[in-house]
């Protein structure tokens, strides 16, 4: 056969198709992907030497900032890490309403999945409803974090604030809503036979390579692993909780879509439990004055489940009043390079933007 | 799976049900969103109650906080008249300044929809440019959620019952962690120096403590205060008033930090080693110094360090002045003051004991032969009740009584003291006088809650079993035969709310007579300067009103090269006062005899 | 817990040669200490023979008053649940580390990055010269000997307008006539 002759096409760093500011650098020969190479260098904002120059406490509001969809996980790592580091018991409460905001930080995050999914294959309304209703979780938030987007809210020492008034109710209205729209999704995009076609063997995986590729998440549940850090390495009150953790066998976009659907149930689910058995108490651990807080030379590592997979945040002390380092590791940190590399090959171009919102690219996550 | 699959075509067609539904998140025409209630907008602050410590911009990691003056706000003791100004432009909004925010002040707003081509207006003054945001607070802040530690750190004690059975340490000290923990909880203001009459640097030395370099704490400390120990124990520390956590929760314990620091350095050769002060070379002039009191070690000091030859000429056979012997050891031991005026003569001041100036030295010798003279006389004479029966056996002076303690005499009060008077010195003569053994009552004119003595002070007298009398003004000391103290005749008081809108004035009842056996009265009603020492021919030159010498902001009289401190100078009378007119005197001496060296 | 760990340890420490361990069971957590030649023979074990086939990490960390850099690889196992924190030393004025990227393809981009943000050098390493940073001639931006603040103020200007913001204890100290000494500035806010 003969060889077609091989043009480089640039997707990104500003394409609609993709989920922020990177590129991929295409070899093609016709629609044919023969290579390709993931470019970052667009967002990097040093937010790990920024830290470096701020308390224990500072520090924590820079954390949200490394993923926007879904700021929370990145928050309690460094939470979590910071109370390994100086031995800090948090209150019952706090963990109950770390989970909730977690699992309302994948709830929202899984519409923003369903937005960007549909978007790449040309179904627009998929975007339209899910960001509509993906709203009603951002007031949620509004009404207990105080802000919409940047949370700012999971700190060391548990949570900024308790529940406001009437919240539990609000919580499970929307919650029953978004239990209804489901459906609605179900029909649009799920039972939707061009969806269907587009995504089914396309974007595929190698389940015999993934755990040596660092592959977490949907995309290693995708691949028939169950791999979930809420149960194997269980954090705040995920082991007093009850849930599933689907997977699917088809190693393609499909599966992980299929694997996304039930999550986004799930989360409806972990959080009907946790209104339902939150205790009472108190939501925070006083922490030293900021402005003398040091903690002993150490380090910890913690790790949370967020949509994309696992985050994890590495935080190490020197005995200061500030980090000597932290360090995050976002799923997209081999989803979007190493791994969306080798699985670009042999793709067609149309198909690119869905495989990157399917192995869920962030790149704030590569370059923070 | 077939080309056309009716399912598959026929589900997603199901939407269109949403047809002619109206969208359920933007309205049109718009509607403003109104924030919920814990939103995080823009501030707002209670400019009334904002002190400008500044802690706010302290936290901001967006240096989006600048303290400002502003218009219609002064700065004294306990506000630095700064406000803060935030920056929108770098604002994140994460509400840490509220968090931090000591008096509570500060707060986020539901407002958020600034709009504006000129990116000046992102400055923003809140609270001045937005006063009625007041009623639109969103995220506060509340005792509860603040960052701040309100509460301090106990301070360990002897209990009431142990402390009566002698004149040991009463108050312990913190231990190392302890203090540490207390340090962590300053911001490090330093609203509190400008109460402080030394203005000592106390944000440094704190964070020096809360740091664990204890030794750099101590050389702050000495940097303008020669008597630490003293203050750290026994001062006023008008600095915890004005303390900005004090605003809502209990002050930084600067006093006993102060304590904990000087405490680390437990003898006068450990404080030369660790100050390891520059001593400059002689430069070949006198200072006499008049009275080994705090503003007189202080002033010898300093002269010293700068080379001055200092003598200091001391009617008592130990230094300290008032704080040797008005304080009780219970208080302040021997050790504390002895350390430090080792130290104080081991850089070089001489002390002439037992020498008291107008009888075994003149004062025109002392003027004479001195290049500058400094008095630190304070007040040696204790007013009387001027009431009937005060010369009888057992009636006496609070302060002559403490001084004879304090010297080791011997000194008979009975079984039952009646001590007139609500300052330090009557607190003290009644615990002293329970140490002895006796019951002790307080007789004061006004209400408990007016005494100007330390509530610190007030408490443990109370632990200790003496019992206060308020509202009781006394008449007449009673006698037996032998022209012994038997009982104190007093009336009741009614507290009155005087016209010109002063402090309510005590008003005897008449009629309202009580009679109270007691072996022993003491007055502490007060003390007043006595200067017969002073030659006429100097005297006449030296300007004294109410009282006390009238001295300029150099501390300097009338007479010239004579320089007057303490007690008999200022009208706060406490140590740190006169350890303050103590070092300003030394400057300003340093700078009338040696010009050059400025 | 406890035991799984120390048998972890033991059966490295009988492999290879281990310079020091930690064990932290409450965190399911075991650091081990090699000098850096052992690293790549440790990583490969760890993965084929004792189940840490998960890398879920790799850091570096600054010590500069140590002169070092500490490479750290934070290794998962899924069975056992356990993990392991592979640490060594590099010398900070040297900082060559072998490539490793044929035992976990992902630290081709952690290697990429810490060449780029450390300078530290992984001879063999296959990528495009650039990573993250375009264009950079300044000295690795993560060490810790390059200061953030001042880069920004030398090669960025303030807007003006804020120059009448004051510091409080300043404020306070001046009104209040009080020289605060050279030395105790530091403990100042």
């Amino acid at each position: 056969m003969k060889r077609e002759k091989a043009t480089t096409l640039y997707i990104g760093p500003q394409h609609p198709g993709i989920t922020g500011n990177m590129m991929v650098r295409l070899k093609v020969e016709g629609d044919t992907i023969v290579g390709a190479r993931t470019e970052v260098g667009y967002l990097h904002r040093a937010f790990e030497k920024l830290v470096e120059r701020r308390n224990w406490v500072q520090s924590f509001t820079m954390m949200c900032r490394f993923c926007v969809p879904e700021p929370d996980p990145v928050e309690e790592s460094y939470a979590r890490a910071v109370e390994m580091l100086d031995n800090i018991e948090i209150p019952e409460r706090a963990k109950w309403i770390r989970v909730l905001v977690l699992e309302l930080a994948r709830i929202s995050s899984l519409l923003l999945w369903h937005a960007g999914q549909g978007h790449s294959l040309g179904l627009y309304t998929m975007g339209q409803w899910s960001v509509g209703d993906r709203n009603y979780i951002l007031d949620l938030f509004e009404d207990l974090t105080g802000a919409r987007i940047y949370h700012m809210f999971i700190w060391p020492g548990g949570v900024r604030r308790d529940f406001p008034k009437g919240f539990e109710d609000k919580v499970l209205k929307t919650m029953d809503y978004l239990e209804k729209r489901l459906e609605d999704y179900d029909n649009l995009l799920f039972e939707n036979s061009i969806f269907q076609k587009r995504t089914q063997g396309v974007g595929y995986v190698n389940p015999e390579k993934v755990i040596e590729h660092g592959v977490v998440g949907p995309v290693l549940r995708g691949s028939g692993i169950k791999s979930d850090i809420r149960i194997d390495d269980p954090y705040e009150v995920y082991d007093k909780l009850k849930f599933e953790v689907p997977t699917q066998t088809g190693s393609d976009i499909w599966a992980r879509a299929l694997v996304r659907r039930v999550e986004i149930r799930q989360s409806i689910r972990i959080i009907r439990q946790v209104i339902e058995k939150i205790p009472k108490g108190d939501v925070y651990t006083k922490v030293p004055n900021p402005q003398k807080w040091k903690i002993a030379r150490g380090d910890a590592f913690a790790r949370t489940e967020s949509v994309r997979g696992e985050v994890g945040m590495y935080v190490a002390s020197d005995g200061g009043a500030k980090p000597r380092r932290v360090h995050f590791r976002g799923a997209a940190y081999v989803h979007a390079v190493t791994l969306l590399e080798e699985v670009l090959i042999g793709q067609n171009i149309a198909d690119v933007s869905a495989i990157m919102n399917s192995l869920g690219t962030c790149p704030p996550e590569i370059e923070r | 799976m077939s080309f056309f699959d009716l399912r598959g075509t026929l589900k997603p067609l199901t939407s269109l049900k949403q047809f002619g539904k109206n969208p359920h998140t933007i309205r049109y025409p718009e509607v403003p969103v109104e924030a919920s209630d814990r939103y995080r907008g823009f501030h707002f602050n209670e400019i009334e109650e904002c002190i400008g410590c500044g802690n706010c911009a302290t936290i901001c990691m967006n240096e989006s906080i600048d303290m400002i003056p502003v218009e219609g706000v002064e700065g004294d003791k306990g506000d630095s008249g700064l406000r803060p100004r935030i920056d929108y432009g770098r604002c994140c909004y994460c509400g840490l300044c509220v968090d931090v925010c000591p008096t509570g002040s500060l707060s986020l707003t539901k407002d958020y929809i600034h709009v504006s081509e000129d990116p000046d207006t992102f400055l923003f003054l809140p609270g001045i440019e937005n006063p009625d945001a007041n009623n639109r607070k969103t995220y506060i802040s509340t005792k509860e959620t603040s960052l701040n530690d309100w509460a301090r750190i106990p301070m360990p004690e002897l209990e009431g019952k142990e402390r009566v059975k002698s004149f040991a340490e009463v108050v312990l000290g913190y231990n190392e962690e302890q203090a540490r923990q207390e340090a962590e909880r300053c911001i490090s203001c330093g609203i509190c120096t400008e109460v402080c009459p030394d203005h000592m640097h106390i944000p440094e030395y704190i964070n020096a403590i809360a740091s664990g370099n204890d030794e750099d704490a101590v050389r702050i400390i000495y940097d303008n205060n020669p008597l630490p120990e003293l203050c750290g124990k026994v001062c006023t520390r008008r600095c915890e008033d004005v303390c900005a956590i004090a605003t809502r929760g209990e002050p930084v314990a600067i006093r006993w930090l102060k304590r904990y620091a000087t405490e680390t350095a437990d003898a006068s050769d450990v404080i030369k080693d660790i100050v390891n002060p520059e001593i400059r070379e002689r430069n070949g002039k006198k200072v006499g110094i008049i009275g080994a009191g705090p503003s007189g070690l202080t002033a010898a000091y300093y002269l010293a360090l700068r080379g001055f030859d200092v003598t200091i000429y001391e009617a008592n056979e130990k230094a300290g002045g008032m704080t040797m012997y008005g304080i009780p050891k219970y208080r302040l031991p021997l050790d504390s003051i002895q350390k430090q005026v080792d130290y104080i003569v081991s850089i070089g001041v001489k002390i002439h004991f037992n020498t008291k100036v107008g009888k075994d030295i003149s004062f025109k010798e002392i003027y004479e032969n001195n290049d500058a003279v400094f008095m630190g006389v304070g007040f040696p004479k204790a007013w009387t009740l001027g009431i009937d029966g005060e010369d009888a056996k057992g009636s006496m002076q609070a302060v002559n009584f403490l001084h004879m303690i304090n010297s080791g005499e011997d000194v008979e009060v009975g079984n039952k003291v009646a001590v007139v008077g609500g300052g330090n010195v009557a607190i003290d003569a009644a615990r002293v006088s329970r140490r002895l053994g006796a019951e002790v009552t307080i007789l004061y004119r006004r209400r408990v809650q007016d005494m100007p003595a330390d509530w610190e002070e007030i408490e443990g007298a109370e632990d200790e079993g003496v019992h206060i009398e308020p509202q009781a003004i006394p008449i007449k000391i009673h006698t037996d035969d032998k022209g012994n103290v038997k009982a104190i005749e007093y009336l009741k008081a009614e507290m009155v709310q005087s016209k010109d809108g002063g402090r309510p004035k005590p008003v005897a009842i008449e009629g309202s007579n009580t009679i109270m056996e007691v072996s022993a009265v003491m007055a502490a009603i007060g003390q007043q300067g006595d200067y017969d020492f002073i030659d006429k021919e100097y005297a006449e030159k030296i300007k004294i009103e109410r009282g006390r010498f009238v001295v300029d902001k150099n501390q300097q009289t009338t007479l010239p090269r004579l320089f007057a401190g303490g007690d008999a100078a200022n009208r706060t009378a406490d140590a740190i006062s006169a350890i303050a007119d103590g070092l300003r005197a030394c400057k300003a001496i340093d700078a009338m005899l040696m010009p050059s060296n400025k | 817990m406890e035991t799984l760990l120390e048998k972890i340890k033991d059966r490295v420490n009988a492999n290879f040669d281990l310079k020091d361990y930690k064990i932290y069971t409450d965190l399911k957590r075991v650091d081990l200490f090699f000098n850096k030649e052992h690293i790549p023979s440790v990583l490969l074990y760890l993965k084929e023979q004792m189940g840490f086939r998960h890398l879920m990490h790799m850091s570096v960390v600054d010590w500069i008053e140590e002169g070092e850099f500490e490479i750290i690889f934070f290794l998962w196992a899924p069975k056992e649940k356990v993990k392991i924190f592979v640490k060594t030393r590099i010398d900070r004025d040297n900082p060559v580390m072998e490539n490793m990227d044929n035992i976990w393809p992902q630290l081709n981009t952690y290697e990429r990055e810490f060449k780029e943000m450390y300078g530290i050098e992984f001879p063999g390493l296959v990528a495009p010269e650039e990573f993250i940073l375009e264009s950079w001639s300044g000295p690795p931006p993560m060490r810790r000997d390059f200061e953030t603040d001042k880069y920004a103020k030398d090669n960025f200007a303030t807007r003006p307008g804020r120059e009448d913001a004051q510091d409080v204890r300043e404020t306070i100290a001046k009104r209040s006539g009080e020289d605060i000494p050279d030395f105790a500035k530091k403990y100042s806010r």
